[in-house]
């Protein structure tokens, strides 16, 4: 009874000794607490078990935030790596652990928030929220859960982008010289390199549950970007002319083109295109042919116009449209098309660059040959995209689809180009309609951004 | 879903020819090996009725299934059987590009016939839309290499034919994208056949004008 009596702490009385050590103790304990205080709440939702399902709105128009520890991101890995193989990955990881490439120890100073949406995933340090790195989904090939004892890690395989990455502070910041371009030297060719992005978290539970999130986001993202795809192939399938919409003639179809250029010429307007063609005196068919064919010609680039503008008016905010429309003057008043391709791919950014597709049909063929060639070194050449440049996939379809849009695209670019020599050059009045047709797709591009703007924009 | 709803359905879609030239035909070949007199009175009995009444066969088809008690989903069974070739609508000339407007409006029939397989699985499934997606461009791409190449009368035809499955293709990524909302696939089979008849209008097109 005395012991226990003994054993109860009598508030008030402090040793001394106790006072000067355990003042050092509280200080750090208050230092910590303060410092776990200061950290904000992150942004999350409740998942519906067991799946972690969470509503596809929340990924598109909002973002769920992760605590993660950010070891480090491992650039010019070899693009061969099977992200599934635990033996590989470890294997990386357990090399760039040794060489400080990546971080050894666990500490607070690795504290980092993952930050998830349909279009990235963005990484903050905890404290400070200084930004680490950004990834867009479609640069994510693969993400990986390995369990090594007590060490839940997972990894992200990525894109590489030129310029490296940064480390963690603790690790030196190796192989940036060696980044440029997603490829490498290795042996006796170039090796396509790739980069892994090593995550720790807590345990198996929130592992799972940041994987089974980053499925969602693909699921999301992939559905949209495959009809988005499907879109794209109709659209190009569709919009490649029977007759030339550039008003130069086919050196391979020369008897075909020449109604055809000729009708163009005379009639060529997306208003009225009976009226012109009842007043048109050069036209050698017959007036119900002429007629017939004047209508289809108009009503072709009418709706292929409808086509490009209902595309537009879904894929760019009002701001960009009106932004399309400036570009599109300062190109049609004399800018390089170099320039036009340039400041476009910059407007539309990676995520929409298809949308240059779209505009084949209203390069003129002095221009085609530069269009098709920035298309094919953007990758959107044939419908490749985000899809095929990130995983890799049609590259047979693609090659043979572009074969035969090689064929079919000479008529807008190679066959014509060929044929584009100083025997081809236009008379004054196919300039005449090539500038009315381009004042009429900048006027009603043009009034599409005013009336998003009283519509009240349109979302991205 | 009763048989009546699936009639209501496919009446007001155009697919209602596909019953005769998918479902029948392969019915009066079969026939042939068993009595070809027969089999050939009926084939033409019912080129007939069904050009004079326009959804007859498909009435038959609809009603037999009805009376037998059969749980078919029409839609799901006529897009995995519209994957067989139509002899009537190959075309026969030899030149290379009409050989490959055969080979690619085929190739577009058969991937468009395995969307009931994959609809199930996701990955599978936007990987089918991929192929399809493909497989569109590139019969679009041969038309219009035909279209460049080779001189015909009625070309406005041709043309009207083309837009038409533009129109319908439009028509299936509409589709897909409500799918990918309310998940029901019926309406994905339903657009699939009208773009799969759509194929073969496109051959019969050029069979006859070109």
């Amino acid at each position: 009874m005395e012991e226990d009596v003994k054993k109860v702490k009598k508030p008030g009385i402090v040793s001394p000794f106790k006072r000067v050590f355990l003042k050092g103790e509280r200080g750090r304990d208050k230092k910590t607490s303060e410092k776990t205080t200061e950290r904000r709440a992150l942004h999350t939702f409740s998942l519906s078990q067991p799946d972690h399902r969470i509503d596809p709105d929340i990924l598109l128009n909002d973002y769920i935030e992760k605590e993660v520890k950010y070891l480090g991101q491992l650039t010019s890995v070899p693009g061969y790596l099977n992200p599934s193989s635990r033996t590989e990955v470890l294997q990386l990881i357990d090399n760039a652990r040794k060489t400080n490439q990546l971080a050894g120890q666990l500490t607070p100073e690795l504290d980092a928030v993952v930050s998830l949406s349909a279009y990235n995933i963005k990484l903050v340090w905890r404290d400070g929220e200084d930004i680490i790195l950004r990834v867009p989904i479609h640069d994510i090939a693969a993400v990986s859960y390995i369990r090594d004892d007590s060490l839940h890690l997972v990894v992200l395989k990525t894109a590489q982008e030129s310029g490296g990455s940064p480390c963690p502070s603790s690790c030196p910041d190796l192989n940036k010289s060696q980044t440029l371009g997603s490829l490498s030297e290795s042996g006796p060719g170039l090796v396509e390199v790739c980069c892994l992005l090593v995550l720790a978290v807590e345990n198996k539970a929130t592992a799972e549950e940041l994987c089974l999130l980053l499925s969602q986001v693909f699921q999301i993202v992939y559905t949209e970007s495959t009809i988005d795809f499907l879109d794209r192939a109709i659209f190009d399938g569709a919009t490649t002319p029977t007759r030339h919409l550039s008003l130069y003639s086919d050196s391979s179809s020369k008897v075909d083109a020449k109604e055809a250029f000729e009708a163009e010429a005379s009639t060529f307007s997306f208003e009225g295109s009976l009226e012109a063609a009842d007043s048109s005196p050069s036209t050698p068919a017959s007036p119900q042919t002429k007629a017939a064919s004047e209508g289809e010609l108009s009503t072709t680039a009418a709706e292929l116009l409808q086509d490009y503008m209902t595309t537009l008016r879904t894929k760019l905010s009002s701001q960009e449209i009106q932004q399309f429309a400036t570009l599109l003057h300062e190109y049609r008043n004399g800018a390089s098309i170099h320039e036009f391709c340039i400041n476009l791919r910059q407007l539309y950014g990676d995520s929409r660059k298809f949308l240059l597709l779209g505009l084949r049909p209203f390069i003129p063929e002095k221009d085609s040959q530069h269009f098709e060639n920035f298309l094919e070194t953007i990758g959107v050449k044939d419908g490749r995209g985000i899809i095929t440049d990130s995983f890799g996939r049609y590259r047979r379809t693609a090659s043979s689809a572009s074969d035969s849009t090689a064929n079919g695209a000479g008529t807008v670019g190679g066959d014509s180009a060929h044929s584009g020599g100083a025997g081809d050059a236009p008379a004054p009045s196919e300039g005449d309609e090539w500038d009315r047709m381009i004042t009429d797709i900048s006027n009603d591009i043009e009034a599409l951004g005013v009336s998003m703007d009283q519509d009240g924009g349109v979302s991205p | 879903m009763t048989m009546e709803d699936i009639k209501n359905e496919v009446q007001t879609t155009s697919m209602v020819p596909m019953a005769l030239y998918t479902v029948m035909y392969p019915v009066f070949n079969q026939l042939e090996k068993v009595n070809l007199s027969a089999a050939q009175t009926l084939r033409a009995a019912f080129i007939k009725a069904e050009k004079e009444n326009p959804g007859l066969t498909q009435d038959i088809v609809l009603k037999i299934l009805e009376k037998k008690n059969l749980e078919i989903n029409y839609a799901e069974s006529l897009l995995r059987m519209a994957t067989e070739d139509v002899e009537e609508f190959l075309i026969d000339r030899r030149e290379p590009e009409f050989q490959e407007l055969n080979e690619r409006a085929r190739a577009l029939k058969h991937i468009l016939s395995t969307i009931p397989d994959e609809i199930n699985d996701r990955v599978r499934f936007l990987q089918t839309i991929k192929d399809i997606a493909s497989a569109i461009k590139e019969l679009l791409d041969t038309v219009n290499t035909v279209f460049r190449k080779y001189q015909y009368q009625n070309r406005r035809a041709l043309e009207q034919q083309k837009k038409e499955f533009v129109k319908y293709s439009k028509s299936f990524s509409d589709t897909l994208k409500t799918y990918f909302k309310d998940a029901k696939a019926i309406n994905v089979f339903v657009s699939a056949n009208r773009l799969t008849h759509q194929t073969n209008m496109i051959l019969q097109t050029f069979k006859t004008v070109v």
